[in-house]
Order: structure tokens, then sequence, then C-alpha cells
């Protein structure tokens, strides 16, 4: 290894807190003559560093960091590198967010693992002033990190610091994966019926499908088309026109649609071009007119809004007309709003006709707008809104997000039955200066209510319609279950942000109609468990320009078995009762007799329960040599081991109740909890 | 040499200004106006013979109630072979001082006013109040188009006057280019032509539908015209008969009322060089951006202001505005000062996906020169933002 003097340290004892540190800095720097150059080019070569300051004259390293932790993707063609080991568990802050740093910019990569095998711990490009970095994240005792600077913007030296602190809870936490996936990936959704949620990406003239597999990870196939004339550049839309068990999509374009229909097998797309002139904006999947037949509605933003009906030989017919006459139609989604089990429609409306639309169904194929008589033709210039029951009253609420501040700021409006209330107010979101044109809603931590994802920040809802802002590295994407672990990820790009489980329980309900369209799309879904009543609407396309998992996810907190019941569009209604958590079970739309169909064990078994010196564990693949992690209740870390056979020794550990968690290299986690004798 | 028509009275067009393919050569282009033939021969247009005079009987035919007509030679705009496109008596060409891109389509631009019409200044960065009876055309052709290297004209759009309303009316010309039909259904256009430099472009040309025509010409969703502002126009165009400025030429053909102030602040030729180099960026911000934009445009509701009138604030370009939208969270500002790789605004001017590409209708290709010059300032701008 060469010794170049390109990159310069230093270090520095210093206590970690930083307003002290600041005092002290010009201090510091003067204390900068006595410097020895070290080699940091690569992973091979990275620095050791404790707490303290360092200095990089050049990012001019032959080691580009890989892979990319930080926000903002590729681009980078040197790197720096150093390695950390902590002394014990704690929190580690790695900053350039320094005063001499001023008007730099810079961006780093945070792994554990070993040099050509690195796992994405942290990283961080802009979250510090100006286009500085920094980021706090937990890091365990004895574990070697490895902290890379990359040229992704800049290549000019600069200072940072290390700080050590107390460990720190987020709310949620989310590992970066990376999918092979290509063309504009916005799409999460089951392509092939197996319920389990694969990614989309899309370009022209080829369909790029990652299949989700039943034992984790990705199978990557790609189906070429004939020249789509539009793409998804706007929104796009799942879908089954055909019942046939595979998903077709509808490419939203600024000229207009292109329907991609799935053949009988799932083998081969077919391009159908419409020239139907609409500049789309949000589009959906629904049955209009409930008429058993899928029907896909798109938003005009210069025109007034235009559908496709399915006449029931799956032949689509233009409509224009019926969901008012202007434009600046940008997010359309349909609810029950008044729990009448006929699916309502809102648009989110923007521009220079921004007052927003609330469409009743009347169950004839008419649509009434009722927003002015529901308090809800407010005049937010906003892109889409959230939808979700926030307060598990058995009605949906909605936070209409602003994507300018221009006409006011976001609404939060809680469902009183008759009319809508706006309870912004102290709700968290009135003192919420963060804009966006995406705002959907999730229960991201699995306690049973629903967050919501937008502005730039994660809102977790406090369970009384009040929400705290967190921080979180993914920006709003498509969202999905894509390591089947029952916690919702976040695709951005080709990066999967993996939300790590907190222990939570959880329940996933996936459809799958028989008189009504075969994903039960419009359909609602009720669970039931002790924390109260959480309901979801099946909807094709929500937030602006993504299309998000159709299967139904329900957070349990602490509750072990719910009953679930779905109304479906036909009527039709299913219940199942005394649900195990934890699992994923399919409905099928039935007239006789309600059915689930337990999903195949996609899950951990112990044994056996309680346990006293050795926990059996198996999985849906051999676990052998996998790394264990058993948490405490509080989801603190208290054991790591990596599975010998089948046998976990646990002989060491306290009585009381425990959670093992089984991490695969693609980022998914299996878990489950046992109890210690 | 100021032609008029035999009777004296009534008006003739005198000049042909065209916006040919490459920006860069519009300068030359301006000036390169020469009589030929009692016309006149402009560098980038194939030796147009001006007739004499129109032939007796057969002026331009509006009838306001009976518009749009199913095609273009109805009007009589133009006379002798259409595709020629020869302006009939009283059709005006005039000429934007910076033009908006349009896929390196070249444009030529009339005005048409019934007897006794003028239009009125309002303000420097304000359409000029026209009257009833207005009708403003608008050509767009490429030229060196493949395989046979030749003309090919695309579209004529119309906007006319009536009962103080502006209607649209597009006319999209046949293969033969011998007739425009009215079409506001929209279309495209694929086609291969070459640049100024020999190289083969392939361009899906856009023909607007109504809704598109309305999406940029809008104030508060009433229809209006863009270009014809004050601001503009205000420019010394070498004539036949020698150097005018472009609004007296108006003023005396009667289409513009006298007495508009003197010194009007107009913008710069957005491709000339030797002027100084954020005047020509707020040109062409302004002839391409500001018709969304503003207060009453189609994305009011977004902080960025590019009218040149309210660009000598930057701020109102965006520089170190961070965005309502985002559509890259690396692009940290609409404009990055110093840095183009962090401001949406050079990305957006420097896409063609049509989900962020700016402007978002009218251009499908990019226009690169453009781009290189925005470029230059953005890298140029100091100090960097701290925000």
């Amino acid at each position: 290894m060469d010794q170049r003097p390109d990159a310069t340290l230093h270090q520095l004892n210093e206590p970690n807190d930083r307003n002290d540190m600041n005092h002290r800095l010009p201090t510091l720097l003067l204390l900068t003559g006595a410097l020895s150059a070290h080699a940091q080019d690569d992973c091979s070569s990275a620095y050791p560093v404790t707490a303290g300051f360092y200095t990089i004259t050049a990012v001019n390293g032959p080691g580009v960091p890989y892979p990319i932790c930080a926000p903002n993707g590729s681009g980078a063609t040197a790197g720096e590198w150093f390695s950390y080991t902590p002394t014990a568990d704690h929190s580690l802050t790695v900053s350039t967010d320094l005063p001499m740093n001023t008007g730099l910019d810079t961006r780093f990569h945070v792994y554990n693992g070993t040099c050509g095998a690195l796992n994405c711990v942290s990283g961080d490009d802009d979250s510090g002033s100006g286009l500085l970095s920094i980021a706090t994240f937990n890091v365990d005792m004895g574990v070697t990190y490895f902290i890379a600077f990359d040229n992704r913007w800049s290549s000019a030296g600069f200072t940072f610091q290390l700080s050590e602190g107390n460990p720190i809870v987020n709310a949620v936490n989310f590992t970066p994966t990376s999918i092979p996936a290509t063309g504009t990936v916005s799409c999460v959704v089951d392509m092939n019926g197996d319920h389990l949620d694969d990614v989309v990406g899309v370009t022209s003239t080829n369909i790029n499908i990652n299949f989700q597999q039943q034992g984790g990870g990705f199978s990557t196939m790609n189906f070429p088309t004939a020249q789509a004339t539009n793409t998804p550049s706007w929104s796009i839309a799942a879908g089954d026109i055909d019942n046939n068990g595979y998903n077709d999509l509808l490419y939203a374009g600024v000229g207009g649609v292109t329907f991609m229909r799935a053949n009988a097998d799932g083998s081969a797309y077919l391009t159908e071009n419409r020239t139907d002139y609409i500049f789309c904006q949000r589009s959906n999947f629904v049955d209009i007119n409930n008429d058993g037949h899928l029907d896909a509605f798109v938003c005009h933003d210069v025109a007034p809004n235009c559908y496709y009906l399915n006449d029931g030989s799956n032949a689509l017919t233009f409509h224009q007309g019926g969901f008012g006459t202007t434009g600046g139609n940008y997010g359309s989604i349909w609810i029950d709003y008044d729990n009448d089990h006929q699916i309502d429609m809102f648009i989110a409306k923007c521009g220079g006709d921004p007052v927003n639309q609330l469409y009743h169904n009347n169950g004839d194929g008419t649509y009434t707008l009722v927003s002015p008589n529901m308090n809800m033709a407010d005049n937010v210039q906003t892109w889409s809104s959230a939808w979700g029951d926030f307060d598990n009253d058995g009605d949906m609420d909605v936070l209409v997000g602003a994507s300018s501040l221009g006409n006011g700021g976001h609404k939060l409006m809680r469902n009183d039955g008759t009319t809508f209330t706006n309870v912004s107010p102290g709700s968290g979101f009135d003192l919420f200066n963060g804009t966006s044109i995406e705002w959907i809603t999730r229960d991201f931590n699995n306690d049973g209510y629903l967050d919501v994802l937008g502005g730039g920040k994660l809102m977790i809802n406090n369970g009384d319609m009040t929400f705290t802002m967190s921080n979180i590295t993914p920006t709003n994407g498509p969202t999905g279950d894509l390591n089947n672990d029952g916690f919702v990820d976040i695709l951005n790009g080709s990066t999967a942000y993996m939300n790590t489980p907190n222990g939570n329980h959880y329940l996933t309900v996936d459809l799958e109609g028989t008189v009504s369209n075969r994903n039960g799309i419009g359909a609602r879904v009720m669970v039931s468990s002790p924390l109260g009543n959480q309901i979801r609407d099946i909807r094709s396309g929500d937030g602006f320009r993504y299309m998000s998992s159709l299967n139904a996810h329900f957070g349990l907190g602490e509750d072990g078995t719910a009953d679930v019941t779905v109304y479906w569009p036909s009527g039709i209604v299913n219940t199942v009762t005394n649900v195990a958590a934890d699992e994923v079970i399919t409905v099928v739309e039935n007239t006789s007799t309600d059915v689930a169909t337990h999903t195949p064990a996609r899950e951990l078994h112990l044994f056996p329960v309680p346990a006293t010196d050795l926990v059996y564990i198996t999985g849906p693949t051999d676990l052998t040599g996998r790394p264990v992690r058993v948490l405490d209740l509080t989801g603190r870390e208290v054991m790591r081991a990596d599975l010998k056979g089948d046998g976990l020794s646990v002989g060491g550990l306290a009585s009381g109740t425990y959670m093992v968690q089984v991490v695969y290299p693609n980022g998914r986690t299996l878990q489950k909890r046992f109890i210690k004798n | 040499m100021f032609c008029t028509s035999g009777n004296g009275a009534a008006r003739k067009a005198v000049l042909y200004l065209v916006d040919c393919m490459a920006g860069t050569r519009r300068a030359q282009r301006i000036l390169a106006l020469v009589a030929v033939a009692g016309g006149l021969f402009l560098g980038c247009r194939k030796e147009p013979p001006m007739p004499e005079e129109a032939p007796a009987g057969q002026a331009v035919h509006v009838d306001l109630d009976a518009m749009p007509y199913p095609t273009l030679s109805e009007y009589r705009f133009f006379v002798g072979d259409l595709s020629e496109r020869l302006p009939n008596t009283g059709v005006l060409p005039y000429a934007p001082i910076t033009p908006l891109f349009s896929d390196y389509a070249s444009k030529e631009r009339f005005v048409w006013m019934p007897s006794g019409g003028k239009a009125q200044y309002i303000s420097d960065d304000q359409v000029l109040q026209f009257p009833e009876g207005t009708v403003l055309i608008k050509d767009f052709w490429y030229e060196q188009v493949q395989p046979n290297n030749d003309r090919r004209i695309l579209e004529t759009r119309l906007m006319f006057r009536r009962n103080g309303v502006w209607v649209f009316a597009d006319y999209v010309w046949n293969n033969e280019q011998s007739e425009a039909f009215l079409d506001l259904n929209g279309s495209y256009v694929p086609l291969d032509h070459l640049d100024d430099g020999g190289t083969v472009r392939h361009v899906d040309y856009r023909i607007p539908s109504l809704a598109e025509c309305h999406t940029c010409h809008k104030s508060d969703n009433v229809p209006i015209p863009i270009g014809p502002k004050p601001q503009n126009l205000d420019m010394t165009v070498t004539y036949a008969d020698g150097p005018m400025d472009q609004l007296s030429r108006w003023v005396a053909e009667g289409y513009l009322e006298a007495g508009y102030p003197a010194n009007i602040q107009h913008v710069i030729a957005w491709d000339d060089a030797t002027q100084d180099l954020q005047l020509r960026v707020r040109s062409y911000l302004d002839a391409n951006c500001a018709h969304c934009h503003n207060e009453h445009g189609h994305c009011e509701y977004r902080p960025m202001r590019f009218a040149f009138s309210m660009t000598a604030d930057i701020a109102n370009i965006g520089v170190c505005v961070a965005p309502e939208e985002v559509v890259d969270p690396g692009w940290t500002h609409i404009v990055e000062a110093g840095d183009t790789a962090r401001s949406v605004l050079y990305h957006r001017i420097n896409s063609t996906n049509e989900a962020y590409r700016m402007p978002l209708m009218g251009r499908t290709v990019i226009h690169r020169e453009a781009v290189a010059m925005i470029g230059e300032w953005i890298n140029g701008l100091t100090p960097p933002c701290t925000n």
C-alpha cells in the first residue's frame, strides 16, 4: 500500500458533548501541526479510529465505497476508509457538520462485515447544515465498523468527528438492501399470485420483475414488451383486469395511458396503447360501477378526469366526465368513507383549481360530489392524501398533505360520521413544514396505529390523533413486505429499505376474490384484537406516483390473536376468527363458508416451550450457520450466536420472555418469541 | 424599403422572420433579412419569393362566427403556394427577442388585425391588449428532414380573439404539404432531421391537443397569448429598408397604438454570447418557463417566478431555495450555487424523463446549448448556499 500523504489524520481526545467540542475547536486546530500520514485508501487499509477529530486532505483513494448506504446513489469515484471497534455498546455519531467545513460537501457510508462482503449499517449525505453529513447509530461492543467517505459530490478534504453516546432508540429502523431492479422502479406488488410482494421496474419495451421467493430473496425475470407509447412517468397502477391470477399494469404518462396485460400463465405481457389524450397524474384500478369487473381511473391535470370501464369481456372503454369538470386533478384515492361498503373517492387537487373533491358512490354507477357538505372542500395545494383510521374508531380519517404551503398546511381531518373535523391543531401536523407530493399511511412500527410517511419525515401515530416526527433514511416510495417478515418495507429505486422487526406482532391478510375482482380491490378488511378494530380498504394506487402492495398489513402490538372480517365489493362478508398473529393468511371470497388459507410456514418454530437449556429452531430453510439474535421484551439484544445445528443454548439467560431473530443475507428477518424457565 | 400595397392604405407584410433550428444562430438570423425580388430573403429560409401584391378579392378571410374553419387555406392568410406561407396583405410577421424552445423546430409568427383595430400597451411584461378579431398565427416546421433532406411543415397554430376571449385552433399539415386541417386532438409525428452540425436527430414531435394549448396559454384559467409582450418585441430588426424598431413597425402598420414608454425593460437574445450571462439566463427562463411559473400560471403554487421582470432577485429563480417536491434527495436546491449536480433546475432542463423534465410540455429533447449556458451560470454562482 502506498503511503501517499493524501489524507492526513490527527486524532484529538475530546469530550462527546458537541457544544463543548465547538467551543474548544479553535484550540484543537492549533494542535494539528504534528500530523502523520496514513493509508486509508480502501477497506483493507482502513485506518483504525476512536472518538475524536480527523482531517482528510482529499478524497482520492481508489476504494470506492460499496454498497452505497447513504442517500443519493452512485457517482463516486474515490473513497477514504476508517475502521472503528467500540469497547462497549453505545451510539456513535459520525459528523462532518463542523464549523470549519462550512461550504463543503461530504458523504459517508458505515458498514459491518468484512472487506468485500460489507453490510450497510448507516450513512448520510446531507443531514448536516448545508451539504454536510451527520448520522447517529448504535454500535455493538467488539464489532468492527468501517466508515467510508466518498467523493459523490466533491473530492475536497474536510474534518470529521466521531463521538460516542448512549444507545438510541429509533421509532423504526431500516436497513438498505440492493435489489437488481432495472427501469423505472415504482411498483411493489404481487405479480404472480403467490401473495409475496414483487418489485417491478419498467421501460417502454421491458418489464423487469424481481419475484420474491418463498425462502427469501428474489428471482429476476425480464419480459420484453411491444413499445409502450406511454410510460409510467406520472404514475403506475396494478390490477387483474381479466382475473387470470396475474396482475396487469397501467402506465400513466404525460400524454395518455398504456395497459400491459399479462397473458394466461404470466409469461408475457401484451401492450395496449391508448390514444386518448390525458395528462395523467394518479391512476388507479378499481371497480367504479361495481359490476365485478375491474376498471381503471386516471386523474387529468388539465381537463376533467378520465376512466376506462371494463365491459366484462375485458375490453376497456374510454370515458371522460362525471368526476369534476376541471383540471388540477392530482391524487385520486378510493376509500369507503361512510362505511356503506361502496367504494368512494377523494381527489387531492392542486394548481389553479385546488379545491379538493370527495365523491360519494351512489351504488348505481354514479357518484355525487359531497366535499362541501363533508367539510372536505379545502383548497390546500396537494397532490395526494393518506386515508386511514388513525384512531381505530371504525371509520376512515385522512391526512391531506400539502405539496406547497401557499394555501395553508397539512390538514388532519377526523371522520365524525356526518362530517370531517379539522383536528390538525396540536396533532403534530400543524407544526410540520415538510412538503411533498407523496403522502401515505402504513403501520410501520406494528403498534396497531397507522403512521404517515410524507414531507421527508415519518410521523409516528401516538394513538390519540397526535403524531411524533421521526427521521428516517428512505424517502417516499412504493411499500410492501419485501422480506415477508410482517414489517412494511420501503423501496427507493433499486434499494429496498428493510424495516427491522421490533417485537410487535402483525397479521397480513391477502385476498382472493371469486365474485369480486381477483385482488379484492375495494374490499374493506377489519381486524379485531384486544387493542381495538383496525380497518383497511384494498386500493390500487395511493400516494401520488407509486403502486404499493395490495396485501392488507396490520400491526398488532402485543396482541397474539385476532379476528378478521372481509367485506367484499360483491357484498359478501367472510369472517375468520381466532387467527394467530405473525402470520399471512389468504381469505378467499366465498358465498357459503368462511375460509382462510393459512400460508405454508414462513415462520420460525421453537421448542420446547418453555425452554430450559436448549431451544431448537427450525425455519423454512436450513438455518445452520445463520446468525441469531436474542432480544428481551424491551428490544435490547441479550445474546447473539451463529446457529450450530438447530439448537441454541439459552441456559445463561434469566427467566422470562424473549424474542429470537434469525437474519437472512438478503435482510429478511424471521422472529419468534419463547419463554425461558 | 417600406412596401405598401397598391391602394396605399392597406397594410402589407414587409418582413419575414424565422426561428431557425439552432438557437446559436439567432442573432445572425435576425440580421440576415435581405430584400429579394420585392420581398425579403432570410438566411434560414429557402428563397421565398414575395408576391408583389395580393390578388384582388383574395383578402384575408376572417369571419369570427364561422371560425375555426376546417382548413388553413380558407383564412387566406397566405397567398400562392400555401406551403411557402407567403403572408397576405395585413398579415404581419413578427419575432420575439428570445423564443420558446420547441424541440429545435423552426417557427415563424404573424399577426393580423381587422381594419381599425390596434393593440394597446399595458406594461413591458404583459401581453399587448389586442382588439377583437385579432389572429395570431404560428407555423412549426423542420428543415432537412430525412430521408429526403426536405422541409416538413407540421402545424400552424392560431389564437383568435372573439367576444373578448382567445380561442385556440390548430392546423395539422398533410404529407403533401398542400393543406393543413383543423385538429385539436393532439398527435405525435416521429421524424429525423439533420441539425446544423450534420448530425441526425430524432424527435417525436408533439402536436398539442386543446387541453395542452390551454395548459401553457392561460392566466387564472383564462386563455391568453404568451409571446407578444413589449419586453419581447422591443428590438431593432434589420428590414430590407434598413434597421427599424419592431414596435415602431407595428405602429407604422397600424397595429399598435403609439405613445407607449420609450424605455422598455426588454429581454435580450439568450444566445448572444457578448451579453451578460445572467441576463441571458433570465431571458431564456422568461421565454421557456415563465408562462407556467408565474402568479397566474399552471404552476403558480410553486415558489419560482421566472418572469424577466421578477428575476433580478435570483431567489425567484430558486437560487438556494429548497425544493417543495423532492425529485431526488441529492438535488438540494432549485439552484445550488456553484453546483449543477445538486440543482433541481439543471436536472429538469437536462432531462427528457417526462416525470420531471421542464418545460413539461413543448419539449421532448434537450436544448443542449441552453443547458450549457445555464450550467455555466449555475457553476459560476457564489457564495455556496448555506441553508
